[in-house]
């Protein structure tokens, strides 16, 4: 907050250029003006400042304002995207997890090309997306799968291994057998690793997904869309905004669902500390 | 319901002694005779035989304990015997039916509870039972049943991280017990417990035993254990595992742990096991060149190692 204040009050003092970089109050601005609405905070200091704004052009409602606003259309296109490609994401990588956790065999061989392909940042699979899918929503959702999928099948292994073989035996002792076994003793015994890599996979996901949007525009909408358009039009301050949101979406997503997610596992597993 | 009431009858302090309750136990069962012949097992890591040629005959409602040194085989003879483990030669029979694979029959205390931590207490006694696929409300009544058995009809809610050491020891045999099996197989189930609560589950199971008259495999380490709740102890021989001595306990359950009797089996079964722990130990010693080193020299001597500064 003082940090905010002291480069606000700076960036009035010295009468820096705002095309270099904007004050926090031009930040302000420009994600009220994409949610729809005018504001004159980043306007210099004055009587009544800062509620004399431009006039709104149109005169429709604030709140259907607010809701056809670029920033909300575009939060709405991304989440979209999240939703379902996470969604295949976290199938397709528990699926390999458990597969590469089952046979050795297929760990041995998928195990190290997964690692080097987690390795590889996730921007980089826009060309291939692009060539075989064309500019389109399903290349960008393959940017985000190829993005969070692998790192999703590592963690999945990973936690199965640590798994106790007790349980395994336990299960069998009592007549869980084959998929039995699986549904009722190995898969809820994988349930503090489905949540940490589910909530590690967000995180990828998020990720590359701003990156496939930013660069993948041909669809143009979505958040990463909105920040290249703050870029194409110089605009620095819709810039920053756009990434400021990006990252309260990422925290508030982790807060709000992946970690209690975890959390509730934990507390159920007398993992917790002293919860 | 009637065994459970039968149970907390005799199991309520001054009720009678022990004259009713060998009265009230159950007629000898007919079925629990397990037959473990010429079982050989050798693991692939290692050289020499985890089991040779060890024959136990389990008689129908029989309490045996297995002893030994650490390493002789015990819980591989157990897992023999649930049909977790295949044995390269010998036989493993349970009333005429050859033990295959893990079976109802058959149930299992491991060392570490082994209760799933997903579950609620009552949810893991249930555990084998839906298994088994039966409904719900059944279901409800047997593991309430099970669980007031071994005294905790009130904590069937609680997650398995909420119990104590013996808490969760004792849904572990109640988790057993609900299935009804013909053998129950216990792998020091009580190892991990203090004394005054293993003396206490010791009562417990001797009741449980008495009223149910299941036949029991029970590995321990603890000769007091063994003495105060066998019918037969089996001492076993180490590397290669073998049947090294049987020692028959013929004392009327439930008995007093503290009587002389008690003690004198249990010098003798304690003077047993030492001979082969010493037999073990010796066999080890002679065959494990091992010396500590003499100093090490450690190479250049100390005048040299600035001289090229
Ligand atoms: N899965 C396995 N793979 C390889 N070797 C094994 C395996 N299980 C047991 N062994 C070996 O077989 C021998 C007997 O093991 P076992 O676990 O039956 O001993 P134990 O009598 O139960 O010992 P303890 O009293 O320490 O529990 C040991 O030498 C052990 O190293
Ligand atoms: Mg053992």
């Amino acid at each position: 907050m003082l940090l905010l204040a002291t480069w606000e009050a700076a960036f009035r003092t010295f009468q820096w250029r705002p095309f270099i970089f904007p004050a926090p109050s031009q930040v302000l601005d420009a994600m009220l003006n994409m949610l729809g609405i005018s504001s004159g905070f980043g306007k210099p200091l004055h009587a009544g400042w800062p509620l004399v704004a431009r006039e709104p052009l149109d005169s429709s409602p604030l709140l259907s304002r607010v809701l056809h606003s670029p920033l909300i259309s575009a939060d709405l296109v991304s989440a979209a995207r999240l939703v379902v490609g996470f969604a295949i994401s976290v199938m397709l990588g528990a699926g390999l997890g458990a597969v590469m956790w089952r046979w050795i065999a297929v760990d041995d061989f998928l195990g190290p090309v997964f690692l080097g392909l987690q390795t590889l940042p996730s921007v980089c699979w826009v060309p291939l997306a692009v060539l075989v899918f064309g500019l389109s929503e399903t290349g960008i959702l393959f940017v985000l799968i190829m993005g969070s999928a692998f790192g999703i099948s590592l963690s999945m292994r990973d936690g199965l291994r640590t798994i106790p073989p007790l349980y395994h035996r336990a299960g069998l002792m009592m007549g869980a057998r084959r998929w039995r076994l699986y549904r009722h003793v190995l898969l809820p015994a994988a349930l503090p690793a489905l949540a940490s890599s589910l909530r590690q996979g967000f995180s990828f996901a998020w990720r590359s997904l701003m990156g496939a949007e930013l660069i993948l525009v041909a669809e143009r909408r979505g958040l990463g869309f909105l920040l290249k358009t703050g870029q194409d039009y110089s605009d620095i301050a819709q810039v920053v905004a756009v990434m400021v949101v990006m990252v309260v979406i990422g925290i508030l997503a982790d807060r709000l669902v992946f970690a209690p997610i975890e959390r509730r596992v934990h507390l159920r597993f007398g993992l917790a500390g002293a919860g | 319901m009637t065994l459970a009431r039968t149970y907390q009858d005799l199991s309520r302090p001054g009720a009678g002694g022990t004259a009713p309750l060998s009265a009230t136990a159950a007629a000898a069962p007919r079925s629990g005779r397990l037959v473990l012949s010429g079982i050989y097992k050798r693991f692939n890591s290692s050289p020499v035989a985890a089991l040779h040629d060890v024959s136990l005959h389990c008689q129908p409602g029989e309490f045996v304990v297995v002893v030994g040194p650490s390493g002789c085989g015990k819980t591989t003879l157990l897992n023999i015997a649930a049909g977790i483990v295949h044995p390269d030669r010998g036989s493993a029979v349970l009333d005429d039916k050859p033990i295959r694979f893990p079976g109802p029959d058959r149930a299992m205390v491991f060392q570490d509870h082994a209760l799933f931590p997903w579950l609620t207490a009552q949810q893991n006694v249930e555990f084998g039972l839906r298994m088994a696929g039966m409904g719900a409300a059944e279901r409800r009544q047997r593991s309430m049943e099970a669980l007031r058995m071994v005294h905790l009809g009130g904590s069937g809610k609680k997650l398995v991280h909420e119990l104590s050491g013996g808490m969760r020891q004792r849904v572990a045999l109640a988790r057993a017990l609900v299935m009804d099996p013909a053998v129950l197989l216990m792998d020091e189930p009580f190892a991990a417990l203090d004394a005054q609560t293993r003396t206490l589950l010791h009562h417990q199971l001797q009741l449980l035993w008495c009223l149910t008259r299941k036949t029991v495999l029970f590995v321990t380490h603890s000769v007091g254990e063994a003495v105060r709740l066998a019918d037969r102890v089996i001492v076993m021989h180490a590397h290669p595992g073998r049947i090294r001595k049987v020692i028959p306990v013929q004392l009327p359950h439930p008995r007093t742990f503290d009587s002389a009797d008690i003690n004198e089996l249990a010098r003798l079964v304690r003077r047993e096991i030492e001979e082969e722990v010493n037999r073990v130990n010796a066999a080890l010693a002679a065959e494990d060149s091992w010396r500590p080193k003499e100093t090490a020299d450690l190479g250049a001597p100390a005048g040299d190692l600035g001289s090229g500064i």
